[in-house]
């Protein structure tokens, strides 16, 4: 290995250093056995133990838990449906604003989805009396409003590079246009649907400001409990849920990474 | 063309024989360009149909109307008398291998030849022996469990026809069925093909850019250019006799002199040329003295000339300027004057390196009256 390579290697080294060295010792930290944060003083589990007796905890965590997934359902749903308008439609009318208002969640600001969509669940709440009060439902539509956009871009790459002839085969051959998509369009993009779904979960899982603007009292979300209760002093009790929220978020992003290289291209040969 | 046998192999000869194609006027725009250009083309039972042209002069999009991918913008379609113009893919008595196999990548080989027989609600019990007849009839049996992904190119395209082929279809489609294939296999494959047409006599479209096979393979060619057909006829046909300038250059090798009609004599045309005499070709067509024409004549139909006489019928001189040698033959390609060279193929009955004719050497050529064509478009 010539020199070159060494100073490659070590600033790679710094750059993954910077990166995840805070990761690293919050999961260090959430083993060790004092109060104090940031005095190390032997190995312990005691604050999972401790983690696993706190009710206010568990409940947030496990609506997290449900609103992630139920998000994730339908943002894939939604999503999949815009990418195919988007990718499959040719040039229907109002498609340049259709892809921009599509993509629009990505880059606004938290704070005035949050807002926005605030407003708009009291307004309805007065009109309509629906949804009656905020909490899981007003979090989960929240969610989707900027989930389903992440999951329309990783549909719409998969979708573009896959082979139209792929399809049309499938209709020459006697397949209608539903039986094809079932059969032939799904299959070939299901790694997109998987890791957008996974990328909406951990989304949804992660989110702090958007829910604190539509939730409602006793619904407390898992990133609200963390945020509220580390204003009061960090306990060594948030290092073990942190922890565990890592390894939950890392599995979910490598399945997610994994089963989009699995088939690099369904392209017909 | 009395003899009555000679008939029954050429439908297209016979006025009363009813097609089992017809393309009637059928143009397809895409916004404002003309793919295909009111073309109209009857394709009979049993035949080896090729589409000959260079890419973009609409042979695919004309192929995919057949198949009801696309929709003529005029003009209707028939297949076996019934006009499936407004048809959808699905419901056609048609099928299509396409250029790039679209074999489905998540299915079997097995499984991607029962997809279309699955679609038909075929009994379980029957589609398996349908399959297994398939994949015997393109000899695949063995690779039944593999993915596409796992086959060779040569296999990728017998799993395709054998996936096309397994509805029975009346028409089959092929776009550019042997493009993918490297040279070898594709010379193998095409006489497998035609002997597949002529053992199921089913009557095939192909769509080629390469004049040698749809040469080989086919029955009739249609030549196509900028969306139009500019003629249908056998390869022989076509080769020997083209009509137009554009079918001439084509398709093979071609000298082409730029002229005009000077005289005509009974069944001869003589041409004024800028070879600065006169070609005497036999000619069916009556031209007006003063015509503009092109006078065409194949390489392989110049000979060297023994006796050469400076108003010897059909003979030039030149100067030998390049050899390109092909192992069974040779072309020579000869400057007549400054500005024309004349190609000549010659059989190479003796090894090269014992030939008489090599580089800057002096050489006449003649060729008979019948031998070329006269052009006008």
């Amino acid at each position: 290995m010539n020199r070159g390579r060494w100073k490659l290697y070590t600033f790679l080294g710094l750059g993954f250093a910077f990166l995840y060295i805070p990761v690293l010792l919050l999961i260090v930290y959430s083993f060790n056995e004092s109060r104090l944060v940031t005095v190390w003083s032997g190995f312990s589990i005691k604050w999972y133990l401790e983690l696993m007796q706190n009710q206010q905890l568990l409940d947030a965590a496990w609506l997290s838990v449900r609103i992630a997934a139920t998000n994730a359902c339908f943002a894939v749903v939604l999503g999949t449906l815009a990418a195919n308008a988007l990718v499959r439609h040719g040039k229907f009318r109002g498609r340049t604003v259709f892809q921009l208002l599509l993509t629009a969640p990505l880059v606004m600001p938290e704070v005035i989805t949050g807002l926005s969509l605030l407003l708009l669940f009291v307004t309805m709440e007065q009109t309509i009396g629906w949804p009656d009060g905020r909490g899981f439902t007003t979090i989960t539509i929240a969610h989707i409003t900027f989930s389903m956009a992440y999951v329309a871009v990783v549909v719409r790459s998969r979708l573009s590079q896959m082979d139209r002839s792929l399809e049309e085969a499938a209709m020459d051959l006697g397949a209608r246009p539903l039986r094809v998509y079932m059969s032939i369009t799904l299959p070939l993009i299901a790694p997109a649907l998987l890791s957008g779904w996974l990328l909406a979960f951990t989304l949804s899982l992660d989110d702090l400001v958007i829910s604190t603007f539509v939730a409602g009292p006793g619904s407390t979300t898992l990133p609200m409990v963390v945020y509220s209760s580390v204003r009061m002093g960090v306990s060594p009790q948030i290092n073990a849920l942190a922890s565990i929220v890592v390894l939950i978020v890392s599995v979910a992003v490598i399945i997610a990474g994994l089963s989009l290289r699995q088939r690099p291209a369904a392209k017909g040969h | 063309m009395t003899n009555p046998e000679r008939r029954t192999l050429e439908p297209w000869q016979d006025p009363k024989a009813a097609p089992y194609v017809r393309i009637d006027h059928v143009t397809k725009k895409f916004d404002d360009v003309y793919a295909v250009d009111d073309v109209s083309l009857d394709i009979f039972q049993g035949e080896f149909f090729s589409l000959l042209g260079s890419s973009g002069c609409g042979k695919s999009t004309l192929l995919r109307m057949l198949a009801g991918l696309e929709r003529p913008t005029t003009g209707r379609i028939y297949i076996d008398g019934a006009d499936v113009t407004d048809l959808p893919a699905y419901s056609r008595p048609v099928n299509m291998m396409f250029q790039s196999y679209a074999l489905f990548p998540h299915m079997t080989v097995e499984q991607n030849v029962e997809f279309g027989l699955k679609q038909d609600r075929m009994p379980r019990k029957e589609r398996a022996e349908r399959v297994g007849e398939m994949l015997g009839l393109l000899q695949i049996g063995e690779l039944r469990k593999r993915k596409p992904d796992q086959l060779s190119g040569g296999q990728r395209q017998r799993a395709a026809l054998a996936r096309t082929l397994a509805k029975h279809p009346k028409l089959l489609l092929l776009d550019e069925p042997l493009g993918a294939l490297d040279k070898r296999l594709r010379e193998s494959a095409q006489f497998e093909l035609v002997n597949l047409q002529e053992r199921l006599g089913i009557t095939f479209v192909t769509v080629t850019h390469d004049q040698e096979e749809a040469m080989t393979m086919s029955t009739r060619i249609a030549v196509m250019n900028a969306g139009q057909i500019l003629q249908v006829d056998t390869p022989t046909t076509i080769y020997e006799y083209p009509e137009y300038r554009f079918v001439a250059d084509f398709i093979g090798l071609v000298n082409l002199f730029d002229g005009r009609v000077a005289e005509i004599q009974d069944d001869r045309v003589l041409v004024e040329t800028q070879l600065g005499r006169r070609l005497h070709m036999r000619c069916s067509h009556p031209h007006a003295i003063g015509t503009p024409v092109t006078v065409a004549i194949r390489p392989e139909k110049l000979q060297i000339c023994q006796t050469y006489r400076e108003d010897g019928v059909n003979q030039v001189k030149g100067v030998v300027e390049d050899i390109a040698y092909l192992g069974d033959v040779s072309i020579y390609r000869v400057r007549v004057s400054p500005e024309l060279l004349v190609e000549m193929t010659l059989t190479n009955i003796q090894p090269r390196t014992e030939q008489a004719l090599t580089w800057g050497q002096e050489v006449a050529m003649e060729w008979s009256p019948t031998s070329g064509v006269v052009l006008t478009e």
